[in-house]
Formats: C-alpha cells, structure tokens, sequence
C-alpha cells in the first residue's frame, strides 16, 4: 500500500531532519510510528500526502491519491463553510454535482454522530465536535489509505475514548490501512499491528519495529489488561528512553528511569 | 423596541434633549451670538428648506455619486492590486512602497493635483475618493492574503483541491473577510474624499456648498452641512455593517 525507501528530507540549508528511513505498510495493517517529540514524524507524514517534498529517497503509494486521506493533529475547518459544505468539500473536488456531495455530507455527519449539525458554522462547534466533522470529511471520500498526525491529541481523555474507539469500529469494518502518528505509546499498542519508533532527530530513522501480538478486532479498554499489551509496553518504553534519555538532562531522566524498573 | 427607551439610550436621549434645548435657549435670549453659533432650530429650519425645494438634491447627488463611484472603484482596484502582489513577490516588490507611501502621507492633500489633472467635475472627486480608498483596501488584501491560514491551504489541498478550488475556497473569503472588516472604514474615506474634493474646487456637492458657507460666513449653513454629511455618513456606515454582518455571518452567528 505505502512504501518509503532511503528517505531523507532537509528543511532548506538544514541539517536533514529525516535521513534513510525505509517503511513498508501492507494493506489491511494499521501502523503507529512513535518517536521523541520534535524527530520528524509529522514531517515524515507530510512527505507521504506530497505536502513536503523529499530530498532524496522516494515515496512510493500504491492507491490512488484520491483514496488516501489524511486527518491533521488540529481541527481547522474552514471557518466560513458550514460543517455540511466542510464534510462536502472533498466530494466536490472528486467532482461531484453540489447538491449530490451536501446529501453525502449530511449522512457522514449523521455518522459520525452529527446528525442535525450541517447547518452550523465551525465556531459553533465543540472541538470534540469538530474532529468529528474533519473524521467525516476523511471517511466521506472512502479512502483505502488513511493517515493521521496524534489525531486526538488535543481532546479530554472521554472525548477521545469515544472518538478512537468509533473510527476504530470504521477501520475494521472496512478494512482501512492506517499509518497513525502518535506520542501516547498505549495508544499505539491498543491500536495497531505494528508500531515504528523513528529515532531522535536530526537525522532521524527507524530505530524499530516492533509487531503488536494482539488479534484484532480489540476491546480498547480490555486490551490494556492484556499480559502481552503489558510485555510490549515495557519494551516499548525501554526503546523510547533510550532515544530521550540524551535529550533530557536530569529533569527528565529519574521520571524514565521509574518506568524502567 | 423596549430597550431604545431604557438604559444607555434613555439617558443619552436626556442628555441630548438637555443640550439641545440649552444651546437653544442660550442663543434665543443672546448669550451666545448666532451669528457664530446659530440656535438648532435655525440650523434645522435650513435643512427643512432644502428639503422642501428640494434645492439640495443635486449636491446630494453629486457627492454621493462621486463617493460611491470612488469606493467602488477603490475596492475593486484595492482588490485586484492586493490578490496580484500577494501571488507576484516581484509586482509586491514595487507595489509595496508606492503603497506605503501613499498610505504615510495624508492622501487628501493630492486634491489640488487631481483638479489639475482632471478638471473640477465630478471625475476629480471620484478620483480623491479613489485613492483613499484603494490604499487602504490594497493593503487589507495583500496582508489578508500572506496572512492567510496556511492550515486551511493544506487542508484543502489534501481533500483534493487544485488552485481553482483554493482560490475560491479559502482566498476569496478570506479577501472578503479582510475587506469586510475594513467596509466601514472605507466608506468614511470615501466620503472624505468626495466632500474634501468638492470642498477644494467645485461648482456641485455637499463640499462645494460648505466652501460657499464659509466663503460667505454663514454659520447656520455650515453647521446644517455637517450634520447632513454625518448623517449620510452614519446612514452609509449602517448599511456597511449590515453588509458586514450578512457576508461574515460565520463570525458573528
Ligand atoms: N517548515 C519547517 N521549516 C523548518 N523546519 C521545520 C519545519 N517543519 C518542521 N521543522 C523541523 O523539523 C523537525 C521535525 O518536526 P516535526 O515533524 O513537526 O516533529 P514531530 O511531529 O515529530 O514532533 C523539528 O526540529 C522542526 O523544528
Ligand atoms: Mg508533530
């Protein structure tokens, strides 16, 4: 479905931020890619939708662009457009007549448990209520590849309960492939098949790979319990402290090393 | 309804009718001299004479012409030169401080050159108006459009959108908004120039009758053309906010 080879990627003048990194996502699977905050994973996720260009290496999708879809860390909605003409926006684009794209809006949104709420302008919105439309207008479009940067991040911890676990309930029952940034290493675990942790930058790459032995469908509350959930937690952390330890100088190291023991 | 008599707007009507009828007063019984400060109703019985002969109507005319001309024409230029400098560094590169420049310096004082110019009919007016107007716009657009949510750009590019879709998606209401926010503004610029236009040489207009009041030292006629003016102006400045409220209504809803 998606694969990078020898990617490197500068910033003008730059050190390279990313440099070698190789990454192969077969269809069907849902990757995380954690790594320190800073390393380049929301510049690696912005190489594969072509907002950024590479400086070397290739990216290489194996769908069509119109079937990849990507759901942005914030939830800027364009603030003029009524949620309804948001979620119809990208249907448009595909070329749809306006009035066909709105009734495929209005349904998404009914969805993603927004039915009701075309009408109304993003600032009327929650933010939990605007992710739930910037998901509507990602799924609208049927994508078969579908990318996220730490898409819950800025939501309270029962928003973002309900939110994961319904694209979740979406992502299997179509079968998505995923390649899903995060910070929250649990997150990662609960949800995918496979998490890459991208080492400390500049010049990040893959430091590892690590496949989560968990089948799917999960119970996202259940799976935490899991003694296998557990194991990879802890050998997860390991690997990630390594990669923070020399970025955090005496505050950040005795709080790693508790985890550690 | 209700709240127009209560509250704030009950004691500024007070206020109003305490000064008014104290000013009224006081000139009646010669305290002050009329001749310089002529009673409200003097100043009032004119503006109902010009009115009844209808004596008035083709200053009105003229000025809100030449006001209403300018502003269009201001926007639309401010406009075009904003969109074009933003998406051309070079053209931005000479625009810019022409544009500063003209925006530092009191633009009004380009009166007597436009008369020059062009003559002291109606196309001098249009043009002083013109020129307040489209500084002010050229620079709402051009920092609206490098201002513009980058955010917004991506996000619409990666639902598919090309150029076409961007412009009219996230650029054009952007420009609207910018320029929306700015209407108000506009519009008393405008009309500073058509009055100050007509003001400096003229034969027609709101200004040419204020220079004929203070050529002759009519004080009654003076003050009755100021308060036309900024009635006509708080008038405009109504109908632009309306305007404003129904375009930017994903604002204010
Ligand atoms: N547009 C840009 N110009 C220059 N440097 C950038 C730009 N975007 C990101 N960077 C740098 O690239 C590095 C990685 O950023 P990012 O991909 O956002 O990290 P992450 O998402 O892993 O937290 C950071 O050091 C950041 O400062
Ligand atoms: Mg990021």
């Amino acid at each position: 479905m998606l694969t990078i080879e020898q990617l490197s990627l500068a910033f003008g003048r730059n050190e390279p931020v990313l440099e070698d990194v190789d990454l192969t996502l077969e269809p069907g699977r849902f990757m995380s890619l954690i790594g320190p905050s800073g390393c380049g994973k929301s510049t690696l996720l912005r190489a594969v939708t072509g907002l950024q260009r590479p400086s070397s290496g290739r990216v290489h999708l194996n769908v069509e662009r119109k079937h990849v879809a990507f759901l942005f860390q914030d939830d800027a909605l364009l603030p003029w457009r009524s949620a309804r003409d948001n979620v119809a926006l990208g249907l448009r684009n595909q070329g749809r007549s306006k009035r066909a794209a709105r009734a495929i809006a209005d349904e998404w949104l009914a969805a993603v448990g927004l039915d009701g709420f075309g009408d109304r302008w993003p600032r009327q919105l929650s933010g939990g209520q605007r992710k739930r439309v910037a998901i509507a207008q990602c799924l609208a479009l049927q994508p078969r590849l579908l990318l996220m940067d730490e898409p819950f991040a800025s939501l309270d911890a029962i928003v973002r309960h309900y939110l994961t676990s319904d694209l979740l309930n979406w992502v299997e029952r179509e079968r998505l492939t995923v390649l899903m940034v995060t910070h929250d290493l649990e997150e990662a675990i609960a949800l995918s098949d496979q998490v890459v942790l991208l080492g400390n930058g500049p010049r990040a790459h893959i430091k590892g790979r690590f496949d989560v032995p968990l089948e799917r469908p999960r119970d996202l509350v259940q799976v935490r319990t899991d003694p296998r959930f557990t194991a990879l937690a802890q050998q997860l952390w390991r690997a990630l402290s390594e990669e923070v330890a020399p970025l955090a100088s005496g505050i950040g190291r005795p709080a790693l090393k508790v985890v550690n023991e | 309804m209700t709240r127009l008599l209560t509250g704030v707007y009950l004691r500024r009507t007070i206020a109003l009718v305490i000064f008014l009828g104290g000013w009224e007063l006081l000139s009646r019984n010669g305290y002050i001299d009329p001749f310089y400060l002529p009673p409200p109703s003097a100043i009032w019985g004119w503006v109902q004479g010009q009115f009844a002969t209808g004596a008035i109507f083709p200053h009105m005319q003229a000025t809100f012409g030449a006001a209403l001309i300018g502003l269009a024409l201001g926007i639309i230029a401010g406009i075009m030169l904003g969109f074009t400098a933003a998406l051309m560094p070079y053209l931005a590169e000479l625009l810019e401080p022409v544009m500063a420049m003209l925006n530092a310096i009191p633009r009004v004082i380009l009166a007597p050159l436009f008369i020059i110019w062009l003559g002291i009919d109606l196309s001098s007016k249009v043009a002083l108006s013109f020129i307040l107007v489209v500084v002010l716009t050229f620079f709402a657009v051009y920092n609206g459009i490098k201002d513009v949510d980058y955010r917004l750009v991506e996000r619409v590019r990666t639902l598919g959108g090309g150029p076409l879709v961007l412009i009219r998606e996230v650029y054009v209401p952007s420009v609207v908004a910018w320029v929306m926010g700015n209407l108000k503004v506009a519009v008393g610029f405008a009309f500073t120039g058509a009055v100050v236009g007509e003001f400096v040489a003229s034969a027609r207009g709101l200004g040419y009758l204020l220079s004929y009041a203070q050529s002759t030292y009519n004080a009654t006629m003076t003050m009755a053309l100021i308060f036309l003016i900024m009635v006509f102006v708080m008038i405009l400045f109504t109908l632009a906010g309306l305007l404003e409220r129904h375009l930017l209504r994903w604002k204010y809803a």
